[in-house]
C-alpha cells in the first residue's frame, strides 16, 4: 500500500502545561483556525485529528490536550504513553508556568517514548508588555534539553502551525506503512524491543 | 439577596422565548447544520434531525408531567417525597413492618425517574430524595449565608483557579456566562472548597455546579446539592488531591465493559484503546460536558435516586449502543471519534436510558462496592509509585 516517497504517517501527539497556559487554544488554533477569549476548562483530556503535508509524507497528528489543574496530572501518563511528540506549553507572562513546564519536560524524559520529539512552546507571545519569561531564558533550557523552542500566539496565530510543521519534519521516517489498518506507532519498535529482552 | 430571583425569571424568560423549531423546506436537506438553544439555554448545533428529536424531547418532557400529576391526584401530594420510600432505593433492609403500598410506590417511583422527572418539579424532588434537604436540615438556618459572608475576599489557590474558570463554564450561555452568573457559580464553588479542604476545588466542579444552579431553585439548595453529590452519592476521592476515586472508577469500569460488552472490550484492548482516555470527563462532569442538557438532567434524575452506580449503566450504554461502529473501527481515534459524536448528538434521553437499564442488566450497588474495594490498593499503589519516581527525579536534578 504505501509507496515510497510518499509515506503516511500517524503520529500520537499530547499537549502538557500549566493550567490556563494556552494548551486548549493552540489545538482550536491549529485545527480549526479559531481563537476564542475564554476556552472552556478541559477535564482529562480532549482528542482532536489534523493531517499536514510535510516534504515527502502525510503526517496525521493524533492530539491529546490534556487538563492543566495539577491533581490531573496522575491521568497524564495515559495520554503521553506511546506519543511520538509531545508539545509543553507555558504562557510568556507567568513564571510558575514555565516551572511547570520544566517538570514536564523532566516527566517525558524519565518515563516518555526516547525518540519523542518535544516542542516547548512559549504561548501568549502577544502579550509582550506582560512577559515575566524571556525568550533567551527559554531557548537556552530548550537547546539544554534536546528541546526545540518556539514563541506562539494562538490569539495572532503566530507561529502556531509552524510548532506542528517543525514536529512532522522531526518525526522519524523509518517505517514505512506495512499495518493494513495504516497505523504507525513510532515507539512501538524500541518498547518491544526493550519488553522483549528483560522477558525472555 | 442573591439575586435567585432574577436569575430565574431570566431563566423562564429564555425558555419561553425559544421558538419552538420547526425545519421549514429550505433547511429539509440532509446535513445542514443549525444552530439552535435547547432546554436549559445552551447552543447546540446539529442537524435537522436533531432539532425535530429535541422537539419531540419537548413533547415527551410535558407528557410525563401529566404522568406525575395524575399519580399526584391518585396517592396525594408529595406521596414520592416520603422517606420510607427513598430508603428503599439506598438498599436499606426492608422491614417486615412495611407497608405493601409503600414497596409499591417506591417501585413505581423508580421506574418514574428513570423515565424523567418533569423539569418544574426537579429541584424538589431532587433536594429531597438526595438528601441534600437531611443534609442541610442538620446545620443551623444561616449555614449557607454565614459560610459565603465568612470566606469573602479571601485568596486561595483555589479561589484563583475558581476565578480563573469563571469566564469558561459553558461561555457564551444566556445566565451563566453574565457577571449575574459568575458571581453565584463563585459563591458555590468557594463556599465548597472551604467547607471541604481536602476537595477544594477541582475542575470539572465548575460544570456540575453551574448545572445544579439552572435547575435548583435557590443557590443555596445548589451548594446543598453539590455537597451532598461529593459526601453521599458519589464515591469518596474522586475530585481530592491525585483523583484516586476517579482512577478507581475506571477500573471497575474497565471491568463492566468486559463482562457486559465483552466483544467491544475484546476489540478495543486489541486497539490499545483504554477507556481513561474518554471516562474521566464523564466521571467528573457527570456527563455534563459531553451530554446534551436534558439528557444530562436525566442521567442526574436516576443518578440523585439510585446512586453512583447510575454512571457506570449510562457510561455502558453509550459503548453498547455504538457496538457495531466500534467493532470495524481501526485506530483509537475512530474510537474517539464515535464515542464523541456519539455522545454530543444524544438528545433524546430515552434512547439512552432504555439502553442503560435495560439493556445493560441489573448491576446492585453492593457488587460495586466489592469492585472498588478490591481496585483500591492497586490504584493507591500506582499513584504512589509515579509520585516516588517524580520526587526522584527531583533530587537527581538537585
Amino acid at each position: 500500500m504505501a509507496t515510497s516517497g510518499n509515506k503516511n504517517i500517524n503520529a500520537k501527539l499530547v499537549l502538557l502545561g500549566d493550567v490556563g497556559a494556552g494548551k486548549s487554544s493552540l489545538v482550536l488554533r491549529f485545527v480549526k483556525g479559531q481563537f476564542v477569549e475564554f476556552q472552556e476548562s478541559t477535564i482529562g483530556a480532549a482528542f482532536f485529528s489534523q493531517t499536514l503535508a510535510v516534504n515527502d509524507a502525510t503526517v496525521k497528528f493524533e492530539i491529546w490536550d490534556t487538563a492543566g489543574q495539577e491533581r490531573y496530572h496522575s491521568l497524564a501518563p495515559m495520554y503521553y504513553r506511546g506519543a511520538a511528540a509531545a508539545i509543553i506549553v507555558f504562557d510568556i507572562t507567568n513564571q510558575t508556568s514555565f516551572d511547570r513546564a520544566k517538570k514536564w519536560v523532566q516527566e517525558l524524559q524519565a518515563q516518555g517514548n526516547p525518540n519523542m520529539v518535544m516542542a516547548l512552546a512559549g504561548n501568549k507571545a502577544d502579550l509582550l508588555d506582560a512577559r515575566k519569561v524571556t525568550a533567551e531564558e527559554a531557548q537556552a533550557y530548550a537547546q539544554e534539553n534536546g528541546l526545540f523552542f518556539l514563541e506562539t500566539s494562538a490569539k495572532t496565530a503566530t507561529n502556531v502551525n509552524d510548532i506542528f510543521y517543525e514536529i512532522a519534519k522531526r518525526l522519524p521516517r523509518a517505517q514505512p506503512v506495512e499495518n493494513p489498518s495504516g497505523m504507525v506507532l513510532m515507539d512501538r519498535p524500541a518498547e518491544r524491543a526493550a519488553s522483549a529482552s528483560c522477558c525472555s | 439577596m442573591y439575586g435567585t430571583q432574577s436569575r430565574r425569571a431570566i431563566s423562564f424568560e429564555f425558555q419561553s422565548q425559544i421558538p419552538n423549531l420547526r425545519p421549514s423546506i429550505h433547511t429539509r436537506r440532509a446535513n445542514i447544520t443549525v444552530k439552535f438553544q435547547d432546554l436549559y439555554g445552551f447552543t447546540v448545533e446539529g442537524n435537522v434531525d436533531d432539532v425535530n428529536v429535541l422537539n419531540e424531547v419537548r413533547e415527551k418532557v410535558r407528557e410525563q408531567g401529566r404522568v406525575w400529576w395524575a399519580l399526584e391526584a391518585s396517592k396525594g401530594a408529595n406521596w414520592y417525597l416520603q422517606p420510607q420510600i427513598s430508603s428503599i432505593s439506598e438498599g436499606i433492609a426492608l422491614k417486615s413492618s412495611l407497608k405493601f403500598s409503600t414497596l409499591a410506590n417506591s417501585i413505581t417511583l423508580k421506574k418514574l425517574i428513570r423515565k424523567g422527572i418533569p423539569p418544574v418539579l426537579r429541584p424538589k424532588v431532587w433536594f429531597s430524595l438526595s438528601g441534600a434537604a437531611k443534609k442541610k436540615s442538620t446545620v443551623p438556618e444561616s449555614y449557607y449565608n454565614d459560610l459565603t459572608k465568612a470566606v469573602e475576599g479571601k485568596v486561595t489557590p483555589a479561589t484563583r483557579q475558581i476565578d480563573h474558570d469563571l469566564p469558561r463554564t459553558f461561555p457564551g450561555h444566556p445566565w451563566l456566562d453574565t457577571p449575574e452568573g459568575h458571581a453565584a457559580l463563585r459563591r458555590v464553588l468557594v463556599g465548597y472548597s472551604f467547607r471541604d479542604s481536602d476537595v477544594g476545588y477541582c475542575q470539572g466542579l465548575n460544570y456540575v455546579a453551574a448545572l445544579l444552579l439552572l435547575v435548583m431553585k435557590t443557590e443555596e439548595d445548589a451548594f446543598w446539592m453539590l455537597a451532598v453529590l461529593l459526601e453521599n452519592v458519589l464515591v469518596n476521592d474522586c475530585y481530592t488531591t491525585n483523583l484516586s476515586g476517579c482512577h478507581v472508577e475506571q477500573r471497575v469500569f474497565k471491568d463492566l465493559l468486559a463482562k457486559k460488552c465483552p466483544r467491544i472490550a475484546a476489540h478495543l484492548e486489541a486497539l490499545e484503546f483504554d477507556v481513561s482516555l474518554v471516562c474521566p470527563e464523564w466521571f467528573l462532569c457527570l456527563f455534563s460536558k459531553s451530554l446534551p442538557s436534558e439528557t444530562t438532567m436525566r442521567v442526574w434524575d436516576v443518578l440523585f435516586y439510585e446512586g453512583a452506580k447510575s454512571l457506570f449503566h449510562v457510561a455502558l450504554a453509550i459503548f453498547k449502543m455504538k457496538e457495531e461502529e466500534l467493532l470495524l473501527a481501526h485506530q483509537v481515534g475512530d474510537v474517539i471519534n464515535i464515542l464523541q459524536k456519539t455522545t454530543h448528538h444524544l438528545f433524546d434521553p430515552d434512547e439512552l436510558l432504555t439502553v442503560a437499564f435495560d439493556k445493560i442488566g441489573s448491576m446492585t450497588t453492593n457488587t460495586i462496592s466489592k469492585q472498588r474495594k478490591k481496585q483500591e490498593p492497586a490504584v493507591m499503589a500506582e499513584l504512589d509509585q509515579r509520585l516516588r519516581r517524580l520526587n526522584s527525579l527531583k533530587v537527581d536534578d538537585k
